[in-house]
């Protein structure tokens, strides 16, 4: 008898002869827009498609994660979890419409995480038209509110109520094919705001300026020592600020993040900047706040456990060679309630976080054939007995 | 005048959804559904238009038997698209090649009628932004349930899609109001209930479509609805409302040639049903001004408003589908 692994190539083979029912999830649902705090419209669609596809059990949770279960045929074995984030870092208000040629989708949020939710959606029809059946239930959850100021609430709410355990989990994201991640940083991720209050009357010429006070800020945080080991950084990556090119800047907010193999190290130096961030303000005599947005502790089941050897051989019988980074997503979370899970992406594509985003059609098929061998294992038990 | 029509021939296509229910009226009346789809440089639109069809109509539940699309001369890249899916692709001037050609919508629309096999004929325009499979199913769903409607018109609202990527949430449909619908209601009041008759999308039975003649532009939308309401009544008519529809904005010089088109087609449609008296024969040339610096510089198009007749009356059609004349 083969082996599921044996069969994966074959089962690449038979999902591309389904393209089109996968490409329509990816295109229906990657074309309702869901910015993050906003996805019911595309939570019930989900839904609509899982129950299209003769999904046993479809329900919203008391958090809006849409999620459908497939039963499994023994009674006795916990549930797979197979997630993928609804929201999109896409406005409601731009243009959502999607364009299909021979190999490529276009269209906004399509690699974050229209392909990933699109393929989540095809994963019923999938098994049924590859006669897959699973010992254990397999819990099909869109998350929301998971990126930015969502906090991965949508995960964290799914998983807080959840009673009985739970045997593995696969997170699909949209990109890139390849990605194995199995760790996540410790992560602090915060907002600098400075303000300055206008004065009544007329304004002093040469007051501060909110944009320089937080270049100020920035060029501290530079100038700190961060250990090669653990491993621990801090990223400038949003900034904005002032009203007009000549006026003095009466407000600006700075958006970091510290990441870091180690908690301790992330709140040293989460303590650093608190400390560069009072110091300044009381220097400027500015008001200058740090206010904390989200944070995840670090953790990793490591690259001997069977899921994430059981993952490789997957991707390596596909001829996908693994890459493997912390990463920070609903991973972390069930990394945080000693789930077992990795974090896979489905295919390869260019420009995730512009309007014009563009995802391969071709790769997709070996991406989600990698997907059902890392869900055969669990099903198989390798995450059983750890 | 009273609006029984609009209650009872008026439907939303969510009465529609259940596909299990309309194959299996489909099975019962033992038919073929046939996707036509007008195309010229839809290389943006038409794969995503198909890959939906195919998946949900074809794949999934087996409603619709073959996609064709019917190609007016695209520079683009539309034949590629369309044929990476599998819709069946020909460029009109290949199709009846012994007649002369002409290049238009209501031309692909008549030739797509010779080229197709089913007994029901959706058409849909090719360049849906936001297209859905109720775009089909939503218009099949009164022809397959009932047994009286024969001609189905959709109608929606309609966002416009303005600049790159913004969406205008209102708009759409000027020539509709401002003269589709004022000819109705000064002549035919009944039809004013047909609330959106330039629609693009309509499904109907073969037999309707090849017994009425198609205008080979903009008019055939105008001439289809006065051609069915005056031979079979407009009990044979239905509508069904498809929710929302993206489309691309035209301009309003463009949209004063559509109109030019169809007020032509209306009043040849009168003159010919005896019901006005033409004294002397409509020029063919619609002429507008564009400002030039401070000239204004007059453009003239020629839309002489040529009619294809009956496909009925085609000998090499009578002939592929053994139809009597």
């Amino acid at each position: 008898m083969r082996t599921y692994l044996e069969n994966l190539p074959e089962y690449a083979h038979a999902i591309k002869a389904f393209k089109e029912t996968v490409i329509t999830n990816v295109v229906l649902l990657g074309q309702e827009p869901a910015p993050t705090f906003k996805e019911k419209a595309k939570s019930q669609l989900f839904l609509d498609r899982l129950s299209d596809f003769g999904v046993d059990e479809c329900t919203i949770d008391g958090y809006q994660n849409p999620i459908g279960i497939i039963r499994g045929t023994a009674k006795d074995k916990p549930p797979i979890f197979v997630v993928a984030h609804m929201d999109t870092a896409v406005k409601k208000d731009v243009n959502h419409n999607f364009v299909v040629n021979g190999e490529m989708i276009t269209g906004a949020g399509v690699m974050d995480n229209s392909v990933g939710v699109g393929v989540l959606a095809s994963l019923p029809f999938i098994f049924k038209s590859l006669d897959l059946r699973f010992e254990s239930d397999i819990v099909l959850a869109g998350v929301v509110q998971s990126i930015g100021r969502g906090n991965l609430r949508g995960i964290r709410h799914l998983l807080k109520p959840w009673s009985t355990p739970v045997r593995g989990a696969v997170c699909i994201e949209g990109g890139e094919l390849g990605r194995l991640n199995y760790s996540s940083y410790g992560m602090i991720r915060g907002e600098i705001e400075c303000s300055i209050p206008m004065e009544s009357g007329f304004e002093p010429q040469f007051k501060p300026n909110a944009i320089l006070i937080l270049n100020e800020v920035i060029n501290q945080i530079l100038q700190l020592s961060l250990p090669q080991r653990p491993r621990s950084r801090v990223i400038i990556g949003k900034i904005y600020g002032g009203y007009k090119h000549g006026l003095i800047a009466h407000d600006g907010t700075l958006g970091f993040e510290i990441q870091s193999d180690s908690d301790s190290m992330v709140k040293t130096i989460y303590n650093d900047i608190q400390d560069i961030v009072s110091g300044t303000g009381h220097e400027s005599r500015v008001d200058l706040r740090l206010n904390t947005i989200s944070s995840l502790h670090a953790s990793s089941i490591g690259y001997a456990h069977p899921l994430v050897k059981s993952a490789v051989a997957a991707m390596r019988r596909l001829d996908l060679k693994p890459v493997s980074e912390p990463s920070e997503s609903e991973l972390s979370i069930f990394l945080a309630h000693k789930i077992p899970a990795v974090t896979l992406g489905v295919t390869r594509g260019k420009d995730y976080h512009l309007e014009a985003a563009t995802m391969e059609i071709e790769p997709m098929f070996r991406g989600i054939a990698q997907i059902l061998g890392v869900i055969l294992a669990i099903d198989n038990g390798v995450c059983d007995d750890v | 005048m009273t609006y029984n029509w609009l209650k009872s021939n008026t439907f939303h296509h969510s009465e529609f959804s259940d596909l299990g229910r309309l194959v299996e009226a489909k099975q019962k009346k033992k038919i073929k559904i046939s996707l036509c789809l007008p195309t010229l440089n839809e290389e943006r639109t038409i794969a995503k238009e198909i890959v939906i069809m195919k998946s949900e109509l074809m794949n999934r539940f087996p409603l619709i038997d073959e996609i064709v699309v019917v190609d007016s001369g695209s520079t683009d890249r539309t034949r590629e698209a369309a044929e990476a899916y599998g819709a069946r692709f020909y460029s009109a001037a290949d199709i009846l090649p012994d007649m002369e050609h002409f290049r238009g919508k209501g031309e692909n629309l008549w030739k797509g009628l010779y080229i197709t096999q089913g007994d029901i004929i959706i058409y849909l325009d090719a360049d849906i932004k936001n297209i859905h499979h109720r775009f089909a199913y939503g218009l099949l769903g009164p022809l397959l349930l009932t047994d009286h409607i024969k001609y189905v018109k959709a109608f929606y609202d309609r966002p416009i899609a303005v600049g790159k990527n913004k969406m205008r949430s209102t708009g759409g449909g000027r020539v509709t109001e401002l003269v589709i619908r004022p000819l109705f209601a000064l002549f035919f009041p009944e039809l004013t209930q047909i609330i959106q008759p330039l629609s693009g999308e309509y499904a109907s039975y073969r037999d309707i479509l090849e017994k009425i003649p198609f205008p080979i532009g903009y008019g055939v939308e105008t001439s289809m609805i006065l051609d069915i309401y005056t031979k079979w009544g407009l009990e044979v008519i239905g509508q069904t409302d498809l929710d929302r529809r993206v489309h691309r904005n035209q301009s309003t010089q463009a949209l004063g040639r559509m109109a030019f088109v169809i007020i032509k087609t209306f009043i040849n449609r009168k003159a010919k049903l005896g019901l006005i008296d033409l004294k002397k024969k409509m020029f063919d040339e619609m002429i507008q001004y564009n400002l030039v610096g401070n000239e204004y510089r007059p453009v003239s198009f020629k839309m002489e408003g040529l009619e294809r007749p009956p496909m009925v009356e085609v000998p090499a059609y009578t002939e592929k589908f053994a139809r009597e004349n």
